[in-house]
C-alpha cells in the first residue's frame, strides 16, 4: 500500500473527524477566495495608466503578501488538527513499524489533501463573491469583470495554498512526537526574554527618530507610501518580537491576581506557551496595527489631495486608500477568526482526554471552557490595546497628533479593534470541548 | 435498604444495574453495596464492566436501568439515577474524590495548584485552597515539591498529587481505577499503601477497579465481574463487619 493510498484511507472524509476537516476546509476555502478577490482586484490595476500603476500595484502586492502569514498560521494549525483527529490511527501506524517520517508525509499530505478541496472550494467562494467585490471601486469606477481572473492564476494560486499548507505542515508537526503509543504535544515550556522588550523600544526610538526627520517628504505621496509601507513592515517584525513577551507579561498579572479556577487555569495556559498564545492572537494584533496605520493613513491623504490633482488619476487617491484599508482589514479579520477557530479546535483535541476526564473527576465543562476562553481573549485583548498605542506612537511623528486624532482615525480604530475582538470571540465557539468532543465519541 | 451492626445504611447502594453498549452487555442486574470505611477491590477479566460499574457508581455514566443510593451520614440521600448531568457533575466534585491510572493531573499547573483545584471548583478562596492543599501534599511526603509542574514529578509523586487531590476536599467516598497500573511494583505498593491510609484510614469509603490480585488483596472485600455479572464476593479475613461487606 503506498503513502498515497494509506493518506487517503486516514484522511477521508468521516463521521468520527467531520468537524476538524469541515472546519479546516472550510478556513482554507476563506482564505483562498480572499487570495484570489485580493489578486482579483490587484490584476484589475494592471489596466490603470503607467502612473497609476506605479502607485496601486505596490500597494495590492502588499496586501498578498499580508495574507501569507496567516496562511501559514493556518496551515500550521490545521496540520496538527489533522494528525490529532487522526491521532490513533497514527499512532497505530507507528505500533505497526511506520517510521516517524511516513507518518509524517501522511500527515503533511492529508493537510495538503485538505488545503487541495478547501481551494477548490474557495475557488466557488471566489467567483460567488465576485460580483459583489467586483463593485468595490477604485479609481472612480467600479472593479468590475476586470476582478475575474485568467484560468492560469487561479491555478497557481490553488498550487501556491496547497504548497504552502503542506510546507507549514511540515513545520507544525515538528511541534507533535506521534508515538506508537499516542501522539503527544512536545512540552516545552520558553520564557521570552526581556531583551525582546529592548530591542524592540529601541526599535520604536530609532524609527520615530527617522520619521521624525521626514517630516519635508510627506506632501510627496511617494514618500508617503514609502513610509507607511516601510513602517508597516517594521511594525509587524516589531510584533512578532515583543508580542510573546507581552503575552508572558499579562500571563503572569493574571497569575497573581486569578481567583476563580477558570482564571488562574487561565493564567497557566497563556504562561504554559507564551509563544503558541501570541501566534493565536497575533492576527488581532496585526489588525489593530493596520487600523492606526491604515486610518491615519486614510486621514492624511484627505488632507493632502489638492486642487492640483483635480481630472488626474490622483484625484481619486485618497478615496482609493480608504477604500484598500477597509478591505486590507476585513481580510485580516477574516484570517484572524479562521487562524483562532482552527488553533483553538486544535488545542481542544490536544486536550480532550484531561477534559473528559476533568470533567469525571467534576470539573464542569463549563470551567474548562471559560478558562479557555480567558486562555484566548486575555492576550487578544492586550495584543488589540498594546499594539494600537504602540502603532500610535510610531505613526505619531508621521502624521501628527491632529490626524492620530481626527474622527476618521479614531472610529477606524477603535471599531477595528472591537470588531477583531467580537471576531475571535465568535470563532473559539466552535472549539467548546463539550460540543466538539461529543462529535469524536 | 441493609445495615451495618451500628445500624447504619449502606453509604452506596446499587440495585438490579444493567448497562449495555450495541450488543454488549457491560452490567447484568449487579447489586452492591458498600459501608462506610470499607475498601472495595473490583476485579474481573478485561471487558467485564468493571470500569462501567466504577463510572456507574460515581455518577460519571447512568445506568440503562437500576437504581443507586447515595447515603453520606449527616446528609440527605441522594438518588443519583435521577440526577441530571450538572447535578451530578456537582455532586461528583462535592462528595467523591477519584484517582485514575492517568492521575488526570492539570500539566500547566503546580502539585499545589492541581490540588488547590479541587477546593476552588467548590468555591473555596485561592488563598485558603492553597493553603489546605500545600498541608495535604505535605501530609503525603510531597513537602517542598508543592511549586513543581506535572512533568516535573515522577509516576509515584504525580499520583500522590492525584490522591491529595481526592481526599483535600474531605469527600467520604473515593473512586480509583488502576490507580496503581502504571507504576511500578514497588512504587505501587507505597502509593496503595497511601491511598488506604487517607480512605478507610481515616473512615472513608474507597471503591478500586484492579487486575492485580495483590492489591485487591489489600482490601477489604473483593468483588469479581464476569460478563457484567457479579460472580463472588468476598470479605478480607481480617476485615471488620463494620468496615466490610453486608451482603
Amino acid at each position: 500500500m503506498n503513502i498515497l493510498h494509506l493518506s487517503w484511507m486516514l484522511g477521508r472524509p468521516a463521521k468520527s473527524r467531520l468537524a476538524p476537516q469541515v472546519l479546516t476546509a472550510s478556513a482554507y476555502a476563506m482564505v483562498s477566495a480572499i487570495l484570489l478577490i485580493v489578486l482579483g482586484g490587484a490584476y484589475s490595476f494592471t489596466s490603470f495608466e503607467s502612473a497609476a500603476q506605479g502607485m496601486y500595484l505596490p500597494l495590492a502586492a502588499f496586501a498578498v503578501v499580508l495574507l501569507v502569514v496567516p496562511l501559514l498560521v493556518l496551515g500550521s494549525a490545521a496540520a496538527r488538527l489533522s494528525a490529532r483527529s487522526n491521532d490513533r490511527a497514527l499512532s497505530s501506524l507507528r505500533l505497526l513499524g511506520a517510521t516517524g517520517a511516513q507518518i509524517g508525509l501522511v500527515a503533511v499530505l492529508q493537510a495538503a489533501g485538505t488545503a487541495l478541496a478547501g481551494a477548490l472550494a474557495g475557488i466557488v467562494l471566489y467567483l460567488l463573491a465576485a460580483p459583489l467585490a467586483s463593485l468595490i471601486p477604485f479609481q472612480g469606477a467600479p472593479i468590475g469583470s476586470a476582478i475575474y481572473l485568467p484560468l492560469w492564476v487561479l491555478a497557481i494560486a490553488v498550487v501556491a495554498v496547497v504548497l504552502l499548507s503542506a510546507g507549514s505542515a511540515a513545520a507544525g508537526l515538528r511541534k507533535l512526537v506521534i508515538t506508537p503509543l499516542a501522539v503527544a504535544t512536545r512540552s516545552t515550556v520558553p520564557t521570552p526574554s526581556w531583551l525582546r522588550a529592548v530591542i524592540t523600544l529601541a526599535g520604536i526610538l530609532v524609527l520615530y527618530m527617522v520619521f521624525s526627520n521626514m517630516g519635508q517628504f510627506v506632501q510627496s505621496i511617494a514618500a508617503i507610501i514609502a513610509v507607511v509601507v516601510g513602517g508597516f513592515g517594521f511594525g509587524l517584525l516589531v510584533m512578532n518580537l515583543v508580542g510573546p513577551y507581552l503575552v508572558a507579561k499579562v500571563g503572569k498579572a493574571k497569575l497573581r491576581k486569578a481567583r476563580t479556577p477558570q482564571e488562574l487555569l487561565a493564567a497557566r495556559m497563556i504562561l504554559e506557551s507564551p509563544a503558541e498564545s501570541w501566534r493565536q492572537v497575533s492576527g488581532v494584533a496585526m489588525a489593530s496595527f493596520v487600523a492606526v496605520v491604515g486610518g491615519s493613513g486614510a486621514a492624511l491623504m484627505e488632507l493632502t489631495g489638492s486642487e492640483l490633482d483635480q481630472g488626474t488619476w490622483l484625484e481619486h487617491v485618497p478615496a482609493d486608500v480608504t477604500t484598500g484599508v477597509l478591505v486590507t482589514l476585513a481580510i485580516s479579520f477574516i484570517c484572524v477568526a479562521a487562524s483562532a477557530a482552527i488553533s483553538q479546535s486544535a488545542s481542544t483535541l490536544d486536550r480532550a482526554e484531561l477534559y473528559r476526564g476533568l470533567n469525571r473527576l467534576g470539573m464542569p465543562y463549563e470551567t474548562m471552557n471559560a478558562a479557555r476562553t480567558k486562555s484566548i481573549m486575555i492576550p487578544a485583548l492586550a495584543a488589540s490595546i498594546g499594539f494600537a498605542i504602540a502603532s500610535t506612537v510610531l505613526v505619531l511623528p508621521l502624521a501628527g497628533a491632529a490626524i492620530l486624532l481626527k474622527p476618521l482615525t479614531v472610529i477606524t480604530v477603535i471599531v477595528s479593534v472591537l470588531l477583531g475582538l467580537l471576531l475571535v470571540r465568535g470563532a473559539i465557539l466552535v472549539a467548546d470541548p463539550r460540543k466538539l468532543l461529543a462529535t469524536r465519541e | 435498604m441493609l445495615e451495618n451492626s451500628l445500624g447504619q445504611p449502606p453509604v452506596l447502594a446499587a440495585h438490579g444495574l444493567y448497562r449495555s453498549f450495541g450488543s454488549t452487555t457491560a452490567l447484568n442486574g449487579v447489586d452492591l453495596q458498600i459501608s462506610l470505611g470499607q475498601s472495595l477491590a473490583i476485579m474481573g477479566p478485561s471487558g467485564s464492566g468493571k470500569s462501567t460499574l466504577l463510572h456507574a457508581l460515581a455518577g460519571i455514566e447512568l445506568p440503562d436501568a437500576g437504581s443507586i443510593m447515595l447515603n453520606i451520614p449527616g446528609r440527605a440521600p441522594v438518588d443519583i439515577q435521577g440526577l441530571k448531568d450538572k447535578a451530578r457533575t456537582r455532586l461528583r466534585r462535592e462528595s467523591f474524590g477519584f484517582v485514575f491510572q492517568s492521575g488526570l493531573l492539570i500539566p500547566e499547573l503546580t502539585a499545589e495548584e492541581n490540588v488547590a483545584m479541587a477546593l476552588m471548583i467548590n468555591g473555596v478562596p485561592r488563598n485558603a485552597a492553597i493553603s489546605s492543599a500545600g498541608a495535604a501534599l505535605a501530609e503525603l511526603g510531597l513537602a517542598g515539591m508543592e511549586q513543581r509542574r506535572i512533568g516535573q514529578l515522577s509516576g509515584g509523586q504525580q499520583q500522590r498529587v492525584a490522591i491529595a487531590r481526592a481526599q483535600v476536599t474531605g469527600a467520604m467516598m473515593v473512586f480509583a481505577d488502576e490507580p496503581t497500573g502504571a507504576l511500578d511494583s514497588t512504587t505501587g505498593f507505597e502509593v496503595l499503601e497511601i491511598l488506604l491510609q487517607c480512605t478507610v484510614g481515616a473512615g472513608k469509603s474507597l471503591v478500586m477497579v484492579t487486575h492485580d490480585p495483590n492489591v485487591a488483596a489489600r482490601c477489604d472485600r473483593v468483588v469479581q465481574l464476569q460478563d457484567g455479572q457479579l460472580i463472588s464476593d468476598s470479605l478480607h479475613p481480617s476485615a471488620t463487619v463494620d468496615g466490610g461487606a453486608q451482603k
